[in-house]
């Protein structure tokens, strides 16, 4: 290449990214407006083809349930792609941002504002489901700006795993509200021979999910009503970080545990006789604590302050704005939060049912700790379905971090978080 | 080598060397045979208590594993085969002749060497979504038959040769091509072997790239399919996790005993003379 | 012939030119043609354009819901840049990914070249398996690694601590404790990595013709002095070429603080690529294809001064 011709290709080029440049801009960018429900489904049967994504496990037993709802409409067929948790969320982002979602999918709880400020979903139904059937936590992870989303399908929530033997030993028979739970956690160390009292989240990811609890129990708030403003910056959240903080200030809690959590294996060997956490959690410690374990061990609810309140979390059914059969999707969805089915799905996957009244069902009653879960459920929140909710709670673990390792007065820790939220806001 | 006493004490020390660096290896085989409670214990065992075959059989019962394995092999096997074709080419012309815009593709090529991959993963997906080979195994291959480390490597490789064998071909009557397939090109067996086991390893290893453009799952790769069956929302499970990675390396393991003795001749001429 | 180096940027042939012909620098251009098109049009499409896409975010406030209306978004110039610059998290990330390539680095083509020259010269026997056994960190599946390396860090029962206690050094908990748990993740690194680099080496160090070292051990030279005058010199190319694959690795080192400490404890461990990914999750694609091009830079001049620096004169 000659100079000449290099400097005029290097000039052309330049003037056409400055010519792209400038063709770009936000026009009349309205963003998303609060939108009422859905446009009402079609009456009748289901008809045409419907694909589906489901992860995990769910996946794999998804298009056994579904059976019975090709059965009852035989013109309808139905595809389960079962996805790996591990990145689904990457999966989803990227087949939002290129229009190749499905029909319907198994959404996440904490995606949900995500997914709505990528205008990914369809409103639910004015008509087709009752929000008043579910619990009002799980319907709460389904709205964004007041209008649904998708519908809860599974839900699973926090309860206090103790081990009963080591607790009786310790001199205790149950944590009713703060000031027990603290002086059983000292006992065990003291009484049972536990290495730490409890097993505690100090910051790092997921860790919200441990002290919000606390925070919801003492009447601290995320936002307020209206989802409009944070509130973190309040004396009820600064009181609940201060109790996590004295777990680990009174050296109750290990303030630097393996990040890959080993709680199923100290619980079962007794170095760390309590935990917080959700229902898999039982067959993951009777597997690790081998036969007998089962008498060893108990769920207690979430110690009263204000209220007995726990987290809220599981997943949700949503249809895609870009569906191709949004009709029987819906349908569909409509089927799979059934009273009914949800039991079956229960008894299929061990998923706990999203409706209030699958509990009646002898198969949840029955056994006395699911139901306990059951019960937690009725007094179980969920964080705002924001957008930003991931940035913002990345943020939280962060302070957490700080405030049980670095000792952070909690009272600066929330103001700093609020700040923080505040600039990150709220998405739209 | 002057000495020729058999250094026992070398071969202790690299003995015990050899046992600490092959442990995680060793664990993950032996892991695949524990069950999921022993693989929850802390501190973790060593040989399993109660062997059993279950993660396999599970495994393999719920998994599709001839599928899998063949679309794995379908898209490692194009991407290397593609890429010891297009860079041996590209790599010989960069090297040993000379054409107008020859520097500006090698820049290009040093430069995309080194961006992270990760900025470029959601525009390439809009990209192979817009061109309609979204969940097709095409979509799996294509983007990945020009790669630019191939270049750099092959054409090193290439650069180390005598130029002279071109004049000879030359005046043998050897059209311009055919000196480089008869005559250059079999002379890079060991760079092509290097090359080869390198972009197979990570074909044959890619995740997230199968995992979001295939949408059903009779696209899968096998990574991800064992994915599929042992990550769980809230938990993993071991036993099957360890099985699966287990049998993801077998297949590494024999190509790369397979090209061993070519590949280590072959980096010794990869322009590193 | 002249010896060739890898000289990076300065492509074409450096044998002496002879005089050519008009026919043969035409049929050297079609052939130089037909080779290099396939090769072209499938870097452009697939390799090129994403990068120009992504470059062009990178000056732009795209976030995750732009991406179908790519052009509707505002150019902000810099501003992200300036904004990667100045965020605590990042600034954090780059120091920490700095002291783990200067300390990472000469550790791994440490341990590299000396198994390399333990296998080559040092043992006669069983050479495959160890270059295999060698090489298995390399393959390894992350989660089993993971297992192992937490057990040995262990702060109570860990083999680490029981080896440090034993001969009355303080055992610190390594990876829960920020002063100790970077240092950790380099030496995981270092192991998981050296295989690779040893491979190389060994290739290197079988083409050092042996006649040369035979000639320096008759002149009397002892094996030390030999392997420095001798052979070192003539790996030297080999080095640059591990020197730069393992920076420009360990520069976008990912997989190590996010198994095991996932950046903490207090973000003592996160790298850039983390923090990049992080921002790639939150779907800030602008900010986050800020965060990558300043990476790119660094491993461009990086991989600039390491040519200057190892290349042969």
């Amino acid at each position: 290449m000659t100079m000449i011709s290099r400097r005029s290709a290097l000039l052309g080029a330049a003037g056409l990214a400055t010519l792209g440049l400038s063709a770009c801009g936000r026009g009349n960018d309205t963003g998303s407006q609060p939108t009422g429900p859905g446009s009402a489904v079609s009456e009748g049967k289901a008809t045409g083809e419907v694909t589906v994504w489901a992860m995990g496990a769910e996946g794999e037993k998804l298009g056994d349930l579904v059976e019975k709802f090709t059965a009852a409409n035989p013109e309808v067929k139905v595809t389960v792609t079962a996805v790996p948790w591990d990145a689904a969320h990457d999966k989803f982002t990227s087949a939002i941002a290129a229009g190749t979602t499905p029909d319907a999918a198994m959404v996440g709880t904490t995606w949900m504002g995500e997914f709505v400020d990528l205008d990914a979903l369809d409103p639910t139904p004015a008509d087709l489901i009752d929000k008043t059937v579910f619990f009002p936590g799980a319907w709460q992870t389904t709205e964004v700006k007041g209008t649904s989303y998708a519908v809860p399908w599974y839900v699973e929530t926090r309860l206090l795993f103790v081990r009963t033997d080591l607790a009786s030993k310790a001199g205790f028979t149950e944590a009713k509200d703060w000031d027990q739970l603290s002086a059983l956690a000292k006992a065990m160390q003291q009484k049972a021979g536990a290495k730490w009292g409890i097993s505690l989240q100090p910051g790092q990811e997921g860790s919200w999910q441990q002290v919000m609890p606390f925070a919801w129990s003492n009447g601290a708030t995320i936002t307020d009503e209206a989802v409009t403003a944070f509130t973190f910056d309040s004396p009820e959240m600064s009181e609940a970080w201060a109790y996590y903080q004295s777990f680990f200030t009174d050296g109750v809690a290990d303030k630097a545990p393996a990040v890959q959590s080993t709680a199923d294996a100290d619980f079962a060997n007794g170095s760390v006789p309590m935990f917080f956490s959700g229902p898999w959690m039982m067959s993951a410690v009777e597997k690790v604590g081998g036969s007998g374990f089962a008498d060893k061990y108990d769920v207690w609810p979430m110690p009263t302050r204000k209220t007995a309140t726990s987290f809220v979390g599981g997943s949700n059914f949503g249809v895609f704005k870009a569906a191709k059969n949004r009709d029987a999707a819906w349908k569909l969805v409509q089927f799979l939060v059934d009273p009914a089915t949800q039991v079956e799905w229960y008894g299929m996957s061990s998923d706990l049912p999203a409706v209030t009244a699958s509990w009646q069902d002898p198969k949840l009653t029955a056994d006395k700790r699911v139901a306990a879960f059951g019960q937690q459920l009725e007094a179980a929140l969920a964080p705002p379905a924001i957008s930003t909710w991931d940035q913002v709670s990345a943020k939280f673990d962060s302070l957490v971090e700080k405030v049980c390792k670095s000792g952070l007065a909690p009272a600066e820790a929330v103001k700093t978080l609020q700040q923080e939220a505040t600039s990150i806001g709220m998405g739209q | 080598m002057a000495n020729t006493r058999p250094r026992w004490w070398l071969y202790l020390v690299l003995g015990i060397a050899l046992l600490l660096v092959i442990a995680p290896f060793l664990w993950m085989v032996l892991g695949s045979f524990k069950t999921e409670g022993e693989l929850r214990r802390v501190p973790p065992t060593w040989w399993p208590e109660v062997a059993t075959l279950d993660n396999y059989t599970r495994l393999f019962a719920q998994l599709d594993f001839g599928h899998y394995f063949a679309n794995s092999t379908v898209v490692a096997g194009v991407v290397t085969v593609g890429n010891l074709l297009f860079c041996s080419m590209v790599g010989y012309a960069l090297s040993l002749l000379r054409f107008p815009g020859q520097r500006a593709i090698f820049v290009a090529v040093m430069v995309t060497l080194m961006i992270p991959g990760v900025v470029t993963f959601v525009p390439l997906f809009m990209l192979v979504v817009n061109m309609g080979l979204a969940d097709s195994l095409p979509g799996l291959f294509l983007p990945f038959l020009a790669s630019p480390f191939g270049v750099f490597l092959m054409r090193q490789f290439f650069s180390s040769l005598p130029g002279d064998l071109m004049e000879a071909g030359r005046i043998d009557g050897c059209g311009e091509l055919g000196i480089f397939f008869r005559i250059y090109l079999p002379l890079a067996g060991p760079a092509m072997a290097t090359l080869g086991i390198l972009t197979f390893l990570g074909s044959w290893n890619n995740f997230l790239w199968p995992l979001v453009v295939a949408s059903s799952e009779s696209t899968y790769t096998l990574p991800v399919a064992l994915a599929l069956y042992s990550t769980g929302q809230n938990q993993t499970e071991y036993g099957l996790l360890l099985a699966g990675a287990t049998v993801v390396v077998l297949p590494v393991l024999i190509v790369f005993l397979l090209f061993q003795r070519r590949f280590i001749e072959g980096i010794a001429t990869t322009g590193i003379k | 012939m002249t010896s060739t180096t890898v000289t990076g940027t300065r492509a074409g042939p450096r044998r002496a030119e002879k005089p050519r012909t008009g026919q043969l620098r035409r049929a050297e251009h079609r052939a130089a043609w037909v080779l290099v098109i396939p090769f072209c049009l499938l870097f452009l499409v697939f390799t090129l354009w994403p990068v120009l896409q992504s470059m062009f975010m990178s000056f732009t406030d795209t976030r995750a819901r732009d991406l179908r209306t790519p052009f509707s978004v505002n150019v902000i110039g810099f501003a992200n840049y300036a904004k990667a610059l100045s965020d605590p998290v990042f600034l954090r990330a780059a120091a920490n990914t700095a002291a783990f390539v200067l300390f990472g680095v000469p550790l791994t083509l440490a341990a590299a070249l000396a198994s390399a020259v333990a296998l080559d010269k040092g043992i006669t026997r069983l050479r495959g398996l160890f270059r295999l056994g060698f090489y298995t960190p390399v393959i390894t599946s992350i989660v089993a690694v993971a297992v192992v390396w937490r057990f040995l860090l262990q702060p109570d029962s860990g083999l680490v601590n029981t080896v440090l206690g034993a001969i009355g050094l303080p055992e610190p908990n390594w990876l829960g404790d920020p002063y100790t748990a970077l240092p950790a993740l380099v030496a995981m690194a270092v192991w998981r990595n050296f295989g690779t680099g040893m491979i190389i080496f060994l290739a290197g160090l079988q083409s050092v013709p042996a006649a040369l070292q035979e000639a320096a051990a008759i002149d009397g030279a002892g094996a030390w002095r030999r392997f420095w005058a001798i052979t070192f010199p003539l790996l030297r190319p080999t080095l640059l070429f591990v020197a730069v694959t393992t920076t420009i690795g360990y520069l976008q080192f990912f997989e190590e603080p996010f198994v095991m400490t996932k950046g903490g404890p207090l973000n003592s461990t996160i790298s850039v690529s983390m923090a990049t990914y992080q921002q790639f999750g939150f779907g800030n694609y602008g900010l986050a294809g800020a965060m990558s091009y300043l990476i790119f830079v660094v491993i461009a001049i990086v991989t600039a001064l390491q040519f200057r620096l190892i290349r042969e004169r």
